[in-house]
C-alpha cells in the first residue's frame, strides 16, 4: 500500500515538473505602443449639393461631374480612403425614406449614388468611372486593381457625384441624406 | 384642360425638395492621433489604457462621437483576425466637444475577458471618429487598434496527455515496488 501510494505521489510530480511550464501562462510586461506622433486627417473642400427640386427617374450631377469636391491628405501619414452611403430620410419623419441601391440602380422609393474620381475613366460596373455609393462601406481610393497603394500627405483627389432619383416618390417632402468618406493608416 | 391640369398636378406630386439642411459650408476640419496603437502581451482579465486626441481645426466648436468599428478582412494587418467583442473597448466619453483651434483627449479602455480561450490572440479593429454634421458630405477617421493577448490557448490534448503520463507512471511505479518488495 505503501509502495502504491509513494510510486503515485512520484508519478504526480514528475508530471507536474514536465508540464507547468507548458501549461503555464507566459508573463511579461504589457507594451503599448502608438506609431510614431502620427496624426491622421483629410479634408473636403464642398460637404454641400443643394439640388432643389427633383423629378423622379432623373440623373443628377454636381458640377463640374468629376472636379466637383476636392479630398486633401492633411496628416502626416498614409492613408486609404472609403466611402459608404445611407438612406435618405424626410427631414419631417424619418419614418419615411429612400431606400439606397446596393447597385446604382433606382426603383420605387429606392435611389441611387455614385462617385466618380477625376482621371478614372473605366472603373465601376459600367467602365464608364462611375462607381456606386451603397450601404457598405467600399474603397474610394486606392482600389483594388488601381494604381497606387495610399494617399501621401498633401496628395489630393477630385471626384464628383451622380444621383438616380427613385422611379416613384411622394413628392413635396425634403429629403436628406449623408455621405462619409473615411481615412485609415495605409 | 382638365387632363393638363391632372397631368400638371401628377408632375408636382412627383417633384421633391432634395437639400441639405445647412445653407452655408460647414466642413469641419479635424484631426486624430495617433493612427494607429498596438498593445502586445495582455494578459486575459486585464485591461489597458491609452489616449486618442482628437484636434478640431475648425473657428467653431464640434461634437465629435467615437465608435468601435470591425474593419473587413481584407483591410486588416497582415495575420491579424477580427477582434473579438467592441463591448471589450471603452471610452471614458463617446460624444465630446471640442472647442475651436482645440484639442481633447479620449480615453479608450480594453478589457479582456479572464478567459483561457482569449490568450495568445491578434486581433484588430477599428476606433472611428466623427464629427457631428448634417451635410450631405461627412468625413470620419479610424484609429487602427491591434491588441495581441499574451499566454497560450488551453491545449485539451496536453491536459489528456499529462493525465495518462501520471496514471502510467503511477501503475509502472506501483508493479515495480511490489516487485521489489516480494522476497526472493
Amino acid at each position: 500500500m505503501k509502495a502504491a501510494i509513494t510510486s503515485i505521489g512520484v508519478a504526480i510530480i514528475m508530471a507536474l515538473i514536465f508540464s507547468l511550464p507548458a501549461l503555464a501562462q507566459e508573463s511579461g510586461t504589457i507594451t503599448i505602443t502608438m506609431t510614431g506622433v502620427n496624426e491622421i486627417s483629410i479634408s473636403l473642400d464642398k460637404t454641400q449639393w443643394p439640388l432643389g427640386e427633383v423629378a423622379a427617374d432623373t440623373e443628377c450631377m454636381t458640377s463640374p461631374p468629376i472636379e466637383w469636391c476636392t479630398l486633401t491628405v492633411e496628416g502626416n501619414c498614409n492613408v486609404k480612403t472609403r466611402i459608404v452611403g445611407e438612406d435618405a430620410e424626410w427631414v419631417d419623419n424619418a419614418e419615411y425614406k429612400w431606400t439606397l441601391s446596393n447597385d446604382g440602380a433606382n426603383g420605387e422609393n429606392v435611389y441611387g449614388l455614385w462617385f466618380r474620381i477625376s482621371g478614372d475613366n473605366t472603373r465601376g460596373p459600367l467602365g464608364d468611372g462611375y462607381v456606386p455609393i451603397t450601404k457598405t462601406q467600399s474603397e474610394f481610393w486606392p482600389y483594388s486593381g488601381g494604381s497606387g497603394s495610399s494617399l501621401a500627405p498633401g496628395n489630393t483627389k477630385q471626384f464628383g457625384l451622380k444621383l438616380l432619383t427613385p422611379t416613384y416618390f411622394v413628392g413635396g417632402r425634403q429629403m436628406q441624406t449623408q455621405i462619409t468618406i473615411s481615412a485609415v493608416a495605409a | 384642360m382638365i387632363r393638363h391640369i391632372k397631368l400638371a398636378g401628377l408632375i408636382v406630386a412627383l417633384l421633391v425638395i432634395f437639400l441639405p439642411s445647412f445653407t452655408l459650408a460647414q466642413d469641419v476640419n479635424f484631426s486624430v492621433s495617433p493612427a494607429e496603437v498596438h498593445i502586445d502581451n495582455l494578459p486575459p482579465g486585464e485591461a489597458a489604457e491609452f489616449e486618442l486626441t482628437i484636434h478640431n481645426k475648425d473657428e467653431i466648436a464640434h461634437n465629435f462621437t467615437i465608435a468601435a468599428f470591425q474593419p473587413p478582412e481584407e483591410e486588416r494587418r497582415e495575420g491579424r483576425v477580427e477582434f473579438p467583442d467592441d463591448s471589450w473597448i471603452s471610452f471614458s466619453s463617446q460624444e465630446i466637444e471640442v472647442a475651436a483651434n482645440s484639442e481633447a483627449n479620449v480615453t479608450v479602455t480594453v478589457a479582456i475577458l479572464r478567459e483561457q480561450q482569449w490568450a495568445g490572440g491578434d486581433w484588430e479593429t477599428w476606433l472611428g471618429v466623427t464629427a457631428e454634421s448634417s451635410d450631405l458630405l461627412a468625413v470620419k477617421l479610424y484609429v487602427r487598434l491591434l491588441v495581441s493577448t499574451s499566454g497560450t490557448k488551453f491545449n485539451a490534448g496536453l491536459v489528456a496527455g499529462i493525465v495518462v503520463g501520471i496514471v502510467i507512471l503511477g501503475c509502472g511505479g506501483y508493479y515495480y515496488f511490489r516487485r521489489k518488495a516480494r522476497p526472493g
